[in-house]
């Protein structure tokens, strides 16, 4: 049986998405800048989807791996995508 | 806008053809279900048996609405880069989830909770307190409800160029979403929630291959945004940045507490699907609310100078120029259109099936009727349910001018609930006395703040109420004394 693993429990993963949530606003870049970085789109709004992007790989990461919590059986669930 | 090419026929054929789509899955679903009006897990939470790919695709159908493309893409056309904020807070929703879901899915399990009021019963003993969670919920479900009939109304007049009116929109398509609800409960929801999910995918992909193709593609419409309104691309200041980090916390907290989004933690196969269809949703944002602001950004250059009453119209118009230019995009088009109008549909079936449900156990057969068995609660749950649908309707007959402000509304009151769910789970201390008072002070500061449109400091009056409503969670806890038994009882109970 696996161990337990509650994500809330988890400071180091706390720490990491404040801090990513902290940077997915530009309040650290100059107002009103804009200059077009590629196709067109502002330098700043590629750094704000950079961030979201790592969002997304962290998020995914925690469910993958820090996350155990019921001792189901799992054998049956292969056959789930019904 | 005598040419467009879904007015006339076409645009009222395709429109049945969507219904009756609808209508069939849920005449399926009763066929192969015929128990399920017997038992409240059965027909609200689909037997607690939804496997991973129809959970993600029902968690999809709750949280992206109509209003993620009808009402989104205008906002991005009035807004600019600014509305990139609505790529990252469909993201942050799933961290919202990890606050509370993980412990609350294996409670829900133990304890065969079918509503969220259920864990508050459970949690706090308190009659009160439930009471005026389940009123909260019923209240911001209502206002969900009802901003998703509007844009039933407005984005099937819009793609038509008012060919099918506004009202007959709104009538038909609740009518359609009521009965397929009504016979398979939960389980046609979720299996309807499935096709509208993928039309409402595939339409966005191709409008945005549509929109880049023929009004110029991104590089052209910056460019223009760039000479005719420079403030859409810049940094945003320090007020809108204020701004951005408030709707970040408010969809964060308040989207992932929603209480249809809390039942599909309950309906919920297993652990490994609910964790599989959250990583799932943790990357939607992209190709769905992303996809949406590059149309809106495009549309600056495609439909210049547009009101914000016109804005509102704007994929409307950017969906029937497309049709117009051959006939793959006019048969993409219709599935777009089908996809917006099933992706209001299955947001409002989800919003009115919760409804239903908290009407059926924390109201009817807790205060009202306590010896009515469930098929009796089910029904009562269900003919209330089409008695408020019948009120909504009433009130939206008239649509108001915009989406987005009622939008914020219904999250102000809904997002109070969060302190018995996120302190409550953890925090064996926090006392009943304590979240009513606070939950109660929250939802009075968050509505007068609305009524009053205060906004101090550009954050969110819901907020404002969450975080006077927390304070006094902690607060009063430490100040209350908890005899020592209740608290190791409650302690028992919760871990």
């Amino acid at each position: 049986m696996q161990q337990k693993k509650e994500p809330i429990k988890n400071l180091k993963i706390w720490i990491v998405l404040i801090i990513l949530f902290i940077l997915s606003v530009p309040w650290y870049l100059p107002t009103r800048s804009y200059e077009p970085l590629i196709l067109g789109v502002p330098y700043w709004a590629w750094i704000i989807l950079g961030v979201s992007l790592a969002i997304s790989i962290v998020l995914t990461y925690i469910l993958k791996n820090c996350l155990h919590m019921a001792d189901e059986d799992e054998s049956w669930e292969e056959e789930e995508n019904q | 806008m005598n040419n467009l090419a879904f007015s006339g026929a076409s645009g009222i054929i395709i429109m049945f053809f969507y219904g009756f789509l609808m209508l069939f899955i849920g005449f399926i679903t009763y066929w192969r279900n015929k128990g399920l009006h017997q038992s409240n897990k059965e027909f609200y939470l689909g037997g607690g048996n939804l496997s991973v790919f129809v959970l993600f695709f029902t968690f999809f159908a709750t949280q992206y609405s109509g209003n993620t493309i009808v009402g989104y893409a205008p906002t991005a056309y009035r807004m600019g880069f600014f509305w990139m904020q609505s790529i990252t807070f469909f993201i942050l929703i799933v961290m919202g989830y990890l606050l509370f879901a993980p412990r609350l899915y294996v409670l829900s399990k133990k304890f065969q909770f079918i509503t969220p009021s259920d864990y508050i019963q459970k949690r706090f003993q308190s009659k009160g307190v439930t009471l005026l969670a389940s009123i909260l919920m019923l209240y911001g479900l209502c206002n969900f409800m009802l901003e998703q009939i509007i844009a039933i109304g407005h984005g099937v007049s819009g793609l038509t160029g008012g060919t099918i009116p506004y009202q007959a929109a709104v009538v038909f398509f609740v009518s359609v979403m009521v009965i397929y609800g009504w016979l398979g409960g939960m389980r046609s929801v979720a299996y309807t929630d499935t096709m509208q999910g993928i039309a409402l995918l595939v339409g966005v992909v191709i409008l945005l291959i549509g929109s880049m193709i023929y009004f110029g593609g991104l590089p052209s419409a910056v460019d223009y945004a760039a000479t005719v309104s420079p403030e859409k691309l810049g940094v945003p200041d320090s007020k809108g940045l204020v701004s951005w980090f408030s709707m970040l916390i408010l969809v964060t907290i308040g989207a992932a507490i929603y209480p249809h989004a809390i039942q599909r933690i309950f309906a919920a196969k297993s652990e490994k699907s609910l964790k599989k269809s959250l990583s799932w949703m943790a990357w939607m944002p992209f190709v769905t609310s992303g996809f949406v602001f590059l149309v809106g950004i495009i549309g600056i250059q495609a439909f210049p100078g547009l009101s914000k009453g016109e804005s509102e119209q704007l994929v409307g118009m950017m969906a029937n120029h497309l049709a117009m230019q051959n006939s793959f995009f006019y048969w993409a088009m219709v599935i777009l259109f089908g996809g917006i109008v099933a992706a209001i549909i299955s947001t409002a079936d989800s919003v009115l099936l919760t409804l239903s449900s908290i009407i059926s156990k924390d109201i009817y057969s807790t205060h009202i009727n306590k010896n009515a068995d469930e098929q009796k609660q089910i029904l009562v749950g269900k003919i209330v349910g089409v008695a408020f649908v019948v009120i909504l309707l009433l009130i939206a007959w008239y649509p108001p001018a915009t989406l987005y402000r009622i939008f914020i509304l219904k999250f102000e009151l809904l997002i109070q609930i969060a302190p018995a769910f996120i302190l409550g789970l953890y925090w064996r201390r926090l006392h009943r006395h304590a979240v009513l008072i606070g939950m109660l002070a929250g939802t009075i500061l968050a509505s007068v703040m609305v009524f009053a449109g205060l906004q101090p400091l550009g954050i969110a009056s819901g907020l404002w109420g969450l975080a006077v409503n927390f304070a006094l969670c902690i607060v009063m806890s430490f100040v209350i004394n908890v005899p020592k038994q209740e608290v190791e009882l409650l302690g028992k109970e919760v871990s």
